[in-house]
């Protein structure tokens, strides 16, 4: 017969997960945002911490994260700010003409590396999801948002807690 | 040198295979783990595999396991290119039979210092 020990632990009916705003703060985000841009499209490159508004056209990439915490983490910009960050990932090994296909698998990517650093300070274990490319998920009150400028072209990074935003859509 | 590239992300495994392709390495590239199987079933077996951890179809640490289960492919060394990095995400990696990781975002250096580490640059690349 297996033996219970009590670990003194307690659930209750009431707790509510955390508040992304009490787990992550704007600083941490954007620096992460700025490492992986650093790394991965330039070490010159420099975001800057500014909103500047996003064009009609904006495109968005996400992963899932589940765990503790669950959500979202988005990356938002403009179809240009994407197709020119795709030619700066790939640099010299850019093709003279980058597909649509290519800008979404930057962008997702993008939020990939992004999404992976921002779960490894949340609590854990947590599972990262496949990165997905479309029209923003809408956000809810839940969420740690930070607006950045990169080549004077705004892009926004949202953290987004799963009971503000809904994540089948 | 032969390098084999397994990531989902096609700008990824350009990335990659162009920091390798620089050092010297012939590169295949898989899109998932299955294909990356494919490759070595088919006979091309490198001698370094560069993974991604979250991939459809057949993740990494699946392949690591696949690739470990065959003593025929016992000379491939395998290096985790992820941006899982929790702490217990690479222990169970390298518990699986990977022998390096590295974190995205890297810099070409980064690539470059672990294959120093796992005596994996091409000679011409060490003189």
């Amino acid at each position: 017969m297996t033996e219970l020990h009590d670990t003194g632990e307690r659930r209750r009916t009431s707790d509510t997960p955390p508040s992304i705003t009490d787990l992550i703060d704007e600083e941490t985000v954007r620096s992460i945002v700025q490492e992986a841009w650093s790394a991965l499209i330039g070490e010159d490159e420099l975001l800057v911490p500014l909103p500047g508004g996003l064009p009609e056209n904006a495109v968005s990439s996400w992963v899932h994260v589940a765990g503790p915490w669950n959500g979202i983490v988005v990356l938002t910009c403009g179809r240009s700010t994407a197709e020119q960050l795709s030619r700066e990932l790939l640099k010299e090994h850019a093709p003279p003409v980058i597909e649509d296909e290519d800008i979404e698998d930057a962008l997702g990517e993008l939020a990939n590396v992004v999404g992976g650093n921002v779960k490894a300070v949340l609590p854990g274990p947590s599972a990262l999801g496949l990165p997905e490319v479309g029209s923003a998920p809408v956000a809810g009150s839940d969420t740690r948002r930070v607006d950045l400028l990169w080549r004077g072209q705004s892009l926004t990074i949202s953290v987004q807690g799963s009971a503000g935003a809904p994540l089948d859509q | 040198m032969r390098a084999l590239v397994i990531d989902d992300s096609r700008v990824m495994r350009r990335i990659v295979a162009g920091i390798l392709e620089d050092l010297g390495y012939e590169v295949q590239q898989a899109g998932h783990g299955r294909e990356g199987l494919d490759v070595l079933n088919g006979g091309w077996v490198p001698e370094l595999a560069c993974v991604d951890w979250n991939m459809p179809v057949m993740d990494g640490l699946q392949f690591v396991s696949a690739v470990r289960s065959n003593p025929a492919w016992r000379q491939v060394t395998i290096m985790m290119v992820t941006s899982e990095s929790e702490h217990g995400q690479i222990v169970r990696a390298l518990a699986a039979g990977a022998h390096e990781y590295v974190i995205k975002p890297f810099t070409a250096d980064a690539i470059r210092d672990k294959l120093a580490l796992l005596g994996l640059l091409p000679e011409e690349v060490v003189l």
